[in-house]
């Protein structure tokens, strides 16, 4: 197999006014992602593509390769494992390019979650139908996404002994990175007395605790062997990629939400990459509300059971600590791109363009999506260095 | 418990749910007052709502059979965000992930708006909400003890 890199990124303005059709969005990431590369459109051999399972019917599909004004391609699919699409599209592209299938793989990702107004609660509530057990738990006044998390945050802090200031130190912690992100949407200074101050929209989550739906998209160039000579960024090697759907079923006398192995599989991920969990520059975690970052942080073995409240407060996932993460400002105080958050802000790391957010040194970035309700886990370790 | 033709107090007829397709069986026995849950068709274990195949013997296909109206309080919020077209009530209301006592876990609300919410291991007793005429499970909850006096 040839060492695969991500050669390009695109990103759309993240925006929350009324948007461009959602393949308008995907398109100007795409166009942007190559010529980020040094390419052309017709350098492209190969697409895959991943929608929103969203609330807005027009979604992405593989159409987009004939609409886009793509050339012949080797490889074109439409993949879908929710959160964890866009780090596994990744994947599949660094196999792809690795056997020779293809030579330049673009992914793309484009959500367009905000109506006119620009608030995605409402439009979220109104998403998800009577069918099933979804239509059951929304006539039951679970609307949008928050209760359930609510739910999964209360379980967190019951069994964890943990305390709202956790949850707190998440947020504050998340948005100090953004402050110096240009493409953060949440970009001013955050206090516990702001954080505290906000509205709850289901105990214990409050306006703050939770991601910052856009309108926007993503897209990365991965390549291989001479055709990642165009690109004027360091390439961005794919030097580890894993994944996880681990089998919790929600009954007793398991947890619904979090636990179970998933660390073994970010072990095995890393032994691929021939990477420690220290010599990590950054860890790129989905964090669509804050408790997720703690869940994760644990699940992955970052730090033992109980202990994600403490190391997120001690300031150790905060610039300047010892395991920097979410250095973009996440989904919390960035933008929610889904997969696409914490894999753009891994490329801008590894590359080194971080500006103000740049992490010294750090040119090893651990990127994880999860799907679902943590049902769904792909990681990557992206490198300076190939394996 | 509600009655068939009353009025839900927390949600639109709007959002009656399907009884068609996989939980038919739950709506079928709620509306004659009994919770049915599903289990392997050959192993008796408990399955999620929507499971088709049992993980533990990979038996095909589950059984539901009406189970104990009771359970303990897993997870609690209360939600305060208001969506006007689709809520009736302007104050927070509770959801309810409930443990059953068959092992099941089912999120549900209250049969009757509660001024508080019950704490995680609370036990609860299922009752039913009346939605566009669907009955939906529902936690009753006990109200709390009274301190002794001496």
């Amino acid at each position: 197999m040839t060492a695969a890199a991500i050669t390009g990124l695109g990103l759309t303005a993240m925006t929350f006014a009324t948007a461009a059709p959602v393949e308008d969005l995907a398109l100007a990431a795409l166009r942007a992602a190559v010529a980020d590369a040094g390419l052309r459109p017709a350098d492209v051999d190969g697409l895959l593509v991943n929608s929103s399972q969203g609330i807005r019917p027009d979604r992405v599909g593989v159409a987009l390769a004939r609409h886009g004004g793509l050339g012949d391609l080797r490889l074109l699919e439409h993949m879908e494992i929710k959160g964890a699409t866009a780090a596994a599209m990744v994947q599949r592209a660094a196999l792809a390019v690795g056997a020779g299938l293809a030579n330049v793989v673009v992914c793309v990702f484009a959500d367009a979650p905000l109506g006119t107004g620009g608030r995605s609660g409402s439009s979220y509530a109104h998403s998800g139908g009577v069918d099933g057990v979804r239509g059951l738990e929304r006539a039951s006044g679970v609307l949008g996404s928050v209760p359930t998390f609510a739910l999964l945050a209360s379980r967190w802090l019951e069994t964890r002994d943990g305390s709202p200031e956790d949850l707190c130190a998440v947020a504050c912690t998340t948005r100090a990175w953004a402050v110096d992100n240009p493409d953060a949407v949440a970009r001013a200074p955050l206090t516990p007395a702001d954080y505290h101050a906000s509205p709850f929209v289901a105990t214990p989550l409050h306006v703050l605790d939770c991601a910052r739906p856009v309108n926007g998209g993503g897209a990365v160039v991965v390549a291989a062997g001479d055709h990642t000579a165009a690109t004027p960024h360091p390439p961005v090697y794919v030097r580890g990629m894993g994944q996880c759907h681990p089998e919790r079923r929600r009954r007793a006398p398991g947890e619904s939400w979090f636990g179970g192995d998933v660390c073994s599989a970010v072990d095995a991920t890393l032994a691929r990459a021939g990477r420690r969990r220290d010599e990590l520059g950054t860890l790129q975690l989905y964090d669509p509300f804050s408790v997720i970052t703690l869940c994760l942080l644990e699940d992955y073995g970052f730090c033992g059971r109980g202990e994600a409240g403490n190391l997120v407060r001690s300031g150790a996932t905060a610039p300047g600590g010892r395991l920097p993460t979410n250095t973009g400002g996440g989904q919390l105080s960035a933008f929610y791109l889904q997969g696409m958050t914490p894999l753009a802000e891994g490329v801008t790391q590894v590359r080194g363009g971080g500006g103000g957010r740049q992490v010294a040194g750090a040119s090893t970035a651990f990127v994880a999506g999860i799907g679902g309700r943590l049902d769904h886990h792909a990681f990557l370790v992206l490198d300076r260095e190939a394996a | 418990m509600s009655t068939p033709g009353a009025t839900d107090w927390l949600v639109v007829d709007d959002l009656a749910p399907s009884t068609g397709g996989t939980l038919a069986p739950l709506y079928a026995e709620a509306a004659d007052g009994r919770l049915a849950m599903p289990f392997c068709t050959a192993c008796a274990e408990p399955l999620e709502l929507e499971q088709l195949a049992c993980e533990r013997c990979g038996a095909i296909g589950p059984v539901w059979r009406p189970v104990e109206r009771a359970g303990v309080v897993h997870a609690v919020t209360t939600v305060h965000r208001r969506e006007p077209s689709l809520l009736r009530v302007d104050e927070p209301y509770h959801i309810l992930d409930v443990e059953l006592c068959s092992g099941h876990r089912l999120i549900m609300t209250t049969e009757q708006p509660e001024p508080a919410a019950p704490r995680i291991g609370d036990p609860v007793r299922i009752g039913f909400r009346h939605v566009g005429g669907v009955a939906i499970p529902a936690a009753i909850v006990a109200p709390p003890a009274k301190e002794e006096t001496t």
